[in-house]
């Protein structure tokens, strides 16, 4: 069976009322990479992971699960 | 003129290269013909061009592939143009180019056992399948990737 990451980055960008390019600013990653990874299209390394949670001060298992009921609040 | 940022730059560059190389690669398959309305062995300095200019037209795209284009931009615009789900579906692109030249190889085999082809056709076709197959592969993901929602 097909593995897939679930994501509550648009949520959490959104909570904090960041544009894309806002958040890859903050990351210093492309907008393109914001996109894909809340897109699920693309699941980004460990490395972009961790940036992505400590640029929106969360938990990165709170950003990521593997399961969708995982993620929530 | 106003200024724009970093990010906002290498998302027009990337977003013009995506379409810039679908649109190259295109040509790339069309001008096919040109090539092979020409004889079998190019002897005519008209028909070593043609070859020649292929050739060169192969590699430019290869290069512009491999490289992801932008060496005139600063290392922090390439780095943005350049990031993780470039690389991942450049991967994934060459992968394509790879599987498009191998099935060529095994067509051209089993032509070949029912009429000659030529070494120079051989190469021309197989090559071509794989420029041409990778960056169409590339030109969609990454057109796909800059698609919102």
């Amino acid at each position: 069976m097909a593995e897939r990451l679930y994501n509550r980055l648009l949520a959490i960008r959104s909570e904090r009322g960041l544009t894309q390019a806002g958040l890859a600013e903050l990351v210093g990653v492309s907008r393109k990479t914001i996109n894909t990874v809340e897109n699920g299209i693309f699941i980004p390394s460990t490395l972009l992971a961790l940036k992505l949670a400590r640029a929106l001060g969360r938990p990165v298992e709170e950003l990521f699960s593997l399961e969708p009921d995982q993620i929530g609040d | 003129m106003p200024q724009i940022s970093d990010i906002e730059l290498a998302d027009r560059l990337s977003r013009r290269r995506a379409r810039m190389l679908s649109a190259l690669a295109i040509l790339f398959l069309a001008g096919q013909a040109i090539y092979f309305s020409g004889p079998d062995v190019p002897t005519r300095n008209v028909d070593q061009l043609k070859v020649s200019a292929w050739l060169v037209w192969a590699i430019v795209l290869l290069v512009l592939l491999g490289t992801g284009g932008g060496l005139m931009r600063t290392g922090k615009v390439r780095a943005l143009m350049e990031d993780e789900p470039t690389s991942a579906n450049r991967l994934r692109a060459y992968s394509f180019g790879f599987w498009s030249a191998s099935g060529t190889a095994v067509g051209l085999y089993i032509v070949s056992m029912f009429e000659p082809v030529s070494g120079r056709e051989a190469i021309h076709l197989i090559l071509t399948a794989a420029v041409a197959g990778a960056l169409l592969m590339f030109g969609m993901l990454e057109r796909r990737a800059h698609r919102d929602g």
